[in-house]
This record gives C-alpha cells, structure tokens and sequence, in this order.
C-alpha cells in the first residue's frame, strides 16, 4: 500500500530519511532528525509518535524489533520497500526543484557578483 | 517497563492518560522511555511544551485513523456542536436561579412609578419564566413543539395596558416616560419608531397613518418594553408595557462549562466511534453516513439561524441577549435536533458491533 501525501512535510522527510540509514528507536530519531536539520527541527516525542503512527498507517514505516536499556522500552521502526519509494520520490522531486532553481540562480549571482 | 517512584516518570504517564488506553498498553512505556531519554539530569517535572505536544497528540489518538486529513476537522465539528447544545441545555437549567417573572402587584407598582396619571387597564402576569403560547409548557405540548410551533416557546412577560384616552400627547408622554425611567435608575435605550396604517375604531371607518414608538429599558434584572401608539388604534391601549426578568449571573458561567463539557464528550464520544469503526468493521459505512445526517440535521438550524438572529440583534437595542438554544435554531426545528439525535445515537450503537477481525497494526489506536 503507497498512500504518500505529497508534498511531504519536512519532518516526515527528516524521519523517512533517518530511517533510511537503518531501524532506530524514538529517542534514537529525535537525536537523527535534530542533527539532520541542524537543530532547526526537535522533534517532541508526541509529535514524533504521531507521525510514526501515520507513516505507519501508510505502511511507509513498520515496528522492527525491542529492546529494554536502563529499565526503559524502545522499539525500533525500519523503512518498509513502500517507504522507501516515498523517500525516492520526494528526494527525487526536491532534487529537480532544487536544480530549477540553481539554474536561474547562477545568472543572477554572476551579475552580483 | 514496570512504574516506578520516578516522579517523572510518574507525571509523563500522568499526561498520557490523555491517550486511549489501547494505546497506552501499546506504547505508553516506551513513549515514556523516549520522554525520559529526552529530559536532563535534574528534572522533575514535564515541560509546559511537553505536556501541550502530549495533550495535542492524545487527542488526535483518540480520533484513530492515523493517516486521515480530515477526520480532525470532523471531530471538531461533532465537539462543537455538542458544545454548544449542552451548553444551551445548561443555561436553560441556570435560567431556573432567576427570580420569577414579575407578579401582578410588582408589575402594577412599575406602571405606577413610571406613569401617574395613566390609569391602568389589564394586567396579564407571565404564567413562567418560559411559557408556550404564553402558557405553562407541559408534555402534552411536545408534538406542537415538535412540528413547528417550537418557536412559540419564549420567555414569558408580564403585560400591561393603560386605559382610557392618554393624558398627554404621545411626544410628550415619550420625554416623560424616558425621564422618569432614568430617574429611576433605568437603563434606557435608544426609542425605536415605526409607522403603519390602522383603524382609529373598531369598525374600521377610516384608515390613518399611526407611529408606534418602543422604549426598551433594563434595571438590575428587569428589562421593560413600552410601546406608545398614536393616535391610539380602534380597541387598542395606546400604551402597551411589558416586564420580564433579564438573564441570571448563572447563565453565562454555566453555559461555559456545559459547553466544555459537551464538547469534551463530543470528541470522545466521535473518537471512539472512529476508531471502532476504522477497520473491518461490519457497519462502518452506515455508521459514518449516520454520522453525516446527525451534523447536517444539528448544524443547519443554527446555520440559518445565526445571521438572522444577529441582524435583529444589530437592528434594535437588547438589554438582554436571546437565549442561547434560540441561536441554534432550537426549538423552534426541535425535529432536526431529535433527528440528529436519533442518528447519532443509532451510529454509536452500530459501532459498538463487535469488529470482523482484530487491528492488524500492532501499535495503532484501537478500542
């Protein structure tokens, strides 16, 4: 099942994205997430849960294994193949905007510059 | 994760109670885990932003549906109205704080003050604080109030006539009412005038040109309407009076917390029947076409309503504001009400239908 929303929002990207280096537990994405967008985005775990529990709903994400640290549950969440065909298709669509824009940028610093 | 004396581990569950209890079993531990994680050496208590962020995400769980847009939009429409219904509902129950509708003898004492030298004709005391067809509304009433005679459903008024030809010409008996109403310590309003044609005798001889000014005061809580009429018409009293009672203090703190209240077992009422009925469950579409007739049934009478309301709001002066459920459309369409009310109730009914099959997401909202 692929029911992508597209565009994607930027912290579901930021998530897909994390995720897309391996499986990694909540605690684990809000640290990946914050050092992806360089601080710009930090995540609150209620925020985060309600978009692993979209993306899974999606079936772009799926619950991967547990392990207790410290006393303290943590489930890992893993790309499914249909989240990785999202995040294809999103850094695919990014990547031509961002060209796009390149192209008629380039002109403009030459004259600045 | 067993609970442990961790005070905060113990308030970030606290928080959590926001969330459906499926949802906690599921992952109520290791959201608090991640919370824990995530919170410095020394803290004790859930950040302001924190808690907001759980309350916020509890509530939009509550919904199911994770990957749904619009359900949101829907549960709040559903909150709302209920919201306001029950807070209609509460303000009706706080109206009953009022003192009575002026009796006989006080409303007598009232044309007295405000006009010596009239001679006062009938008196009709208000039969309650709301009346039907100025009586008393009983059970027998119901299916009048039902089809289409709901509107006659509105506070009740002591009234008034003075007898006999007037003492004084009309525009001197407006300045005079309006002073002594002041000096009285009335709150008067600005006179609203409109004109027409009538009979000057019971046979109807002759047509004429009659004005018809309305004075609308307000003291403590009392609220006057006089009306003046001249040249005075056929039978008529050319002055007409009447007093009720304004709305009590209780009316406004308990509209508010019906109103939160019913919008709080709104969403929870919708949000339950969301999840029930997300997947595999046998009357899920019944359910939300019910769900649909119940908001088109309860929205659209206050819809209607609500500007027409507020245009006569704006029209003419109020020293007090018509009541609430009178906004809704209630119960002047008390059949769209009961309608929706049946519709509702029917669709909740379906969703408690046991599912074909259990949620096949481990973690999602359910139950």
């Amino acid at each position: 099942m692929l029911t992508r929303v597209t565009p994607m929002r930027e912290p579901t990207f930021l998530i897909l994205t994390a995720l897309a280096a391996g499986p990694r537990h909540g605690y684990g994405l809000i640290q990946e997430v914050a050092a992806l967008s360089e601080q710009r985005v930090t995540l609150l775990p209620g925020t985060l849960y309600a978009a692993l529990d979209r993306l899974s709903a999606q079936g772009l994400v799926a619950p991967d294994r547990e392990e207790t640290v410290d006393g303290r549950l943590r489930r890992y969440y893993r790309l499914t193949p249909d989240g990785v065909s999202a995040l294809d298709a999103e850094t695919a669509r990014l990547r031509q905007l961002t060209t796009a824009a390149e192209a008629r940028l380039r002109p403009l610093r030459a004259r600045t510059a | 994760m067993p609970p442990t004396g961790d005070p905060l581990a113990r308030r970030y569950r606290r928080l959590l109670w926001c969330h459906p209890r499926a949802y906690r079993r599921a992952r109520g531990e290791e959201m608090v885990g991640v919370l824990l994680d995530g919170a410095p050496p020394g803290r004790t208590r859930p950040t302001l932003r924190e808690a907001v962020d759980l309350l916020r995400h509890g509530l939009r769980c509550r919904l199911g549906r994770p990957a749904s847009r619009t359900v949101g939009v829907w549960a709040t429409l559903a909150a709302v109205i209920c919201g306001l219904f029950t807070g209609a509902a509460a303000t009706r129950v706080a109206w009953e704080t009022s003192r009575p509708q002026p009796d006989r003898a006080e409303a007598a004492a009232l044309f007295a003050d405000v006009f010596p030298g009239h001679r006062l004709g009938d008196v009709e005391p208000a039969t309650a604080l709301f009346t039907f067809y100025s009586q008393p509304l009983r059970l027998r009433n119901l299916d009048q109030v039902l089809l289409g005679d709901g509107g006659e459903y509105q506070q009740g008024e002591t009234l008034l006539s003075a007898a006999g030809a007037p003492p004084t010409p009309a525009g001197r008996m407006l300045t005079d009412t309006e002073r002594r109403l002041r000096e009285a310590g009335w709150q008067v309003y600005e006179p609203m005038v409109s004109g027409d044609s009538g009979c000057t005798d019971k046979w109807c001889a002759s047509i004429v040109r009659f004005t018809e000014t309305t004075i609308l005061a307000r003291r403590g809580d009392t609220a006057l309407r006089v009306t003046i009429t001249s040249p005075p018409q056929g039978v008529s009293s050319y002055l007409l009076v009447s007093v009720n009672r304004t709305a009590p203090p209780a009316v406004l703190p308990a509209g508010l917390l019906g109103g939160l209240l019913g919008a709080g077992l709104g969403w929870l009422a919708f949000g339950w029947a969301s999840r029930r009925t997300d997947a595999g469950h046998p009357a899920g579409g019944v359910v939300t076409a019910l769900f649909g007739v119940s908001m088109l049934l309860w929205w659209s009478p206050a819809l209607l309503t609500v500007p027409h309301l507020l245009g006569h709001h704006l029209d003419e002066p109020h020293p007090s504001w018509h009541p609430l459920w009178e906004w809704l459309g209630q119960p002047a369409l008390a059949l769209f009400f009961v309608g929706g009310a049946l519709c509702a109730l029917l669709g909740l009914a379906l969703a408690a239908l046991p599912r074909h099959a259990a949620d096949p997401l481990p973690t999602a909202a359910a139950g």
